[in-house]
């Protein structure tokens, strides 16, 4: 069901309205409005709507979303008139047997919401400026033609008409908006990477404008990521530009490396470039990684199946470590020298997404000098008993027990060895534990639950399984460089777990 | 020479401020909404892309080379922005 109103919407109300003895599940989404926007700041919006048409539209949608996921039941309700900041703009909520069903169609309703209703928002900034949402940016992006801006670049033979659709439909994370954050999304943006995703918590300083190219004195006190985002946006409004003002933790990490092209590793800390190396491995995104120092700089890529990674370099010296001898921040550094690794990263980036990639560049550390002009290549260390990329095994230390000696990916026979183990089936949405073949002993865990994980792990000797057999051997090795020493894998694809609505002959699937 | 038909239009939030007004009745020789919002932007100033348009006629979304009738109400959708 669908409303519009120009009165204040009341979620109490509509959240009793949902109430039902079937329901296991309310999925509510709230739109807020908010006091900044591309940048920009924000006093009020104004809702304008086409009411007969959004009535149609909005019931439309409401009840194709209850069809596509049965048991749903739907109500949305859309604001008109002049809203102030952090006011209620739409309510969706979807009550539901099942969780599930409820966040996939409270998400489709918000989306067609976007993509059709006829309703229009003017937002208001300071003074008496004013612009309708969409109405400019949209029409600039019409007048620029994505055939004129590009044409140097298709025209050149290695990129084509093909090669600029790879970039569009390219996604790309850049973590650390500074020195070589700046340098290496400008150059990705005017390429026409699709989609792009600026990473950082921090705040435009004045000591940061010597290098950090986009930004200006007047954007000293903003967050970098919105200020450049912006930026951005106004050199290629072809391209989608996102900002994520906030940290990269271990707790937002894998949702936003996972499913990207590339991620650029532009930072300035051991821990995040930690956190990093090991997400992107773990979901199998290719890092092409930056760092500087003075007059110098080093650029790594880092292949997610490689070996010689980032722990082989550091072997096994923790992060903190790390930081104490290289603080970066308040380092002195020679402004080109980020410029340059900025602008290589961009390069190395573009050439993995063109298939013009060199296989030998990533097992090798690049070394810039810009004070002596040279430029070398070293073959980096592929450490055979690394924990995250090599096959180890473990000697026996004075601490350790006897199971630490044993390998990480176990055969059958070892598995039998073990004794009795906990078995954590690793399931990526859409996938489902055979009931059949399972063992009693077999927890069925979403891949990305890794604080669930690391309890169950904590209790005794666990087996990770997944369905092709690769991301939990990657997990695995996670969970031992933590220092999980009872943590294994077992190699290989397994038919346990099965994409949800294939039957595996008698047995029926049964939920995680 | 008299127009051929009289149609109802509507304008909403860029083109209502570019049209200055909110409706119209608007005799026209436009056998189709392209043709008609080339007419609109020659008369009313209208300067928003066409390309970016979509159009609803009678409370339905419809293409801009629908043929249009006697006193239809149409209506030019810019691009939506609501949530």
């Amino acid at each position: 069901m669908f409303e519009l109103t120009n009165q204040l919407i009341d979620s109490a109300a509509l959240r009793a309205r949902l109430a039902r003895p079937e329901a296991g599940a309310l999925v509510v989404f709230e739109g807020w409005v908010r006091n900044h926007h591309a940048g920009r700041p924000v006093s009020r919006l104004e809702y304008e709507a086409f009411d007969e048409l959004a009535r149609l539209e909005g019931d439309a949608i409401t009840s194709e979303t209850q069809e596509e996921h049965p048991g749903c039941t739907v109500l949305c309700v859309h604001r008109t008139g002049s809203l102030g900041i952090g006011e209620l703009a739409v309510w969706i909520g979807v009550a539901s047997p099942h969780r599930h069903a409820a966040f996939l169609a409270c998400r489709q309703v918000i989306e067609e919401i976007k993509r059709r209703l006829p309703v229009w928002k003017k937002e208001h900034h300071s003074g008496n400026l004013a612009e309708w949402v969409n109405c400019t940016t949209e029409a600039t992006a019409n007048r620029l033609g994505a055939e004129n801006y590009y044409e140097r670049q298709t025209s050149l033979p290695e990129v084509g008409a093909a090669g600029q659709t790879a970039l569009a439909a390219a996604s790309v994370l850049v973590v650390g908006v500074g020195g070589l954050g700046c340098p290496a999304a400008l150059y990705l943006a005017t390429s026409g990477v699709g989609r792009l995703t600026l990473a950082d918590a921090g705040r435009v300083e004045v000591s940061n404008l010597h290098r950090q190219i986009l930004f200006t004195a007047d954007d000293v006190g903003a967050a970098k990521a919105t200020v450049a985002a912006a930026r951005l946006r106004a050199q290629n409004p072809l391209v989608r530009i996102e900002a994520h003002a906030a940290d990269v933790t271990p707790a937002n990490v894998r949702a936003l490396v996972t499913g990207r092209t590339v991620v650029l590793d532009c930072t300035d800390n051991f821990a995040t470039r930690f956190l990093l190396h090991d997400a992107c491995r773990f979901a199998g995104v290719p890092l092409v990684s930056a760092a500087v120092y003075r007059f110098e700089g080093e650029l790594n890529i880092f292949q997610p199946h490689a070996t010689g990674c980032l722990h082989c370099v550091w072997s096994g010296r923790p992060a903190g470590e790390l930081e104490a001898v290289a603080n970066c921040a308040g380092a002195p550094v020679f402004a080109p020298a980020v410029g340059v690794l900025g602008l290589m990263q961009a390069a190395e980036t573009l050439k993995i997404i063109l298939g013009l990639a060199d296989p030998a560049a990533a097992r090798q550390s690049r070394l810039v000098n810009l004070l002596d002009g040279s430029m070398q290549s070293i073959e980096r260390l592929a450490d055979p008993s690394c924990p995250v990329c090599g096959n180890p095994v473990a000697s026996p230390s004075a601490k350790s027990g006897p199971l630490d000696a044993s390998p990480l990916v176990l055969t059958a026979e070892q598995l039998v060895a073990l004794g009795p183990v906990q078995t954590i089936a690793l399931l990526e949405p859409g996938e489902t534990l055979d009931a059949v073949t399972a063992s009693a002993h077999t927890i069925a865990v979403p891949m990305g639950d890794l604080v669930r994980i690391r309890e169950l792990a904590a209790q005794g000797p666990t087996v990770l399984t997944c369905r092709h057999g690769l991301r939990s051997v990657a997990l695995a090795r996670l969970l031992r460089v933590e220092g999980n020493r009872r943590i294994y894998a077992l190699p290989g694809s397994t038919s346990t777990i099965r994409p949800s609505g294939v039957s595996s002959g008698q047995g029926s699937g049964r939920n995680g | 020479m008299a127009k051929s038909r009289s149609l109802h239009i509507r304008f909403f939030a860029v083109l209502r401020e570019q049209a200055g007004v909110s409706e119209l009745e608007f005799p026209t020789d436009a056998h189709t909404p392209s043709e008609l919002y080339a007419e609109l932007r020659a008369e009313r100033g209208l300067v928003f892309p066409a390309a970016l348009l979509r159009v609803a006629i009678n409370e339905k979304y419809a293409t801009m080379g629908t043929p249009l009738q006697a006193g239809d109400r149409v209506v030019f959708i810019p691009p939506v922005a609501g949530g």
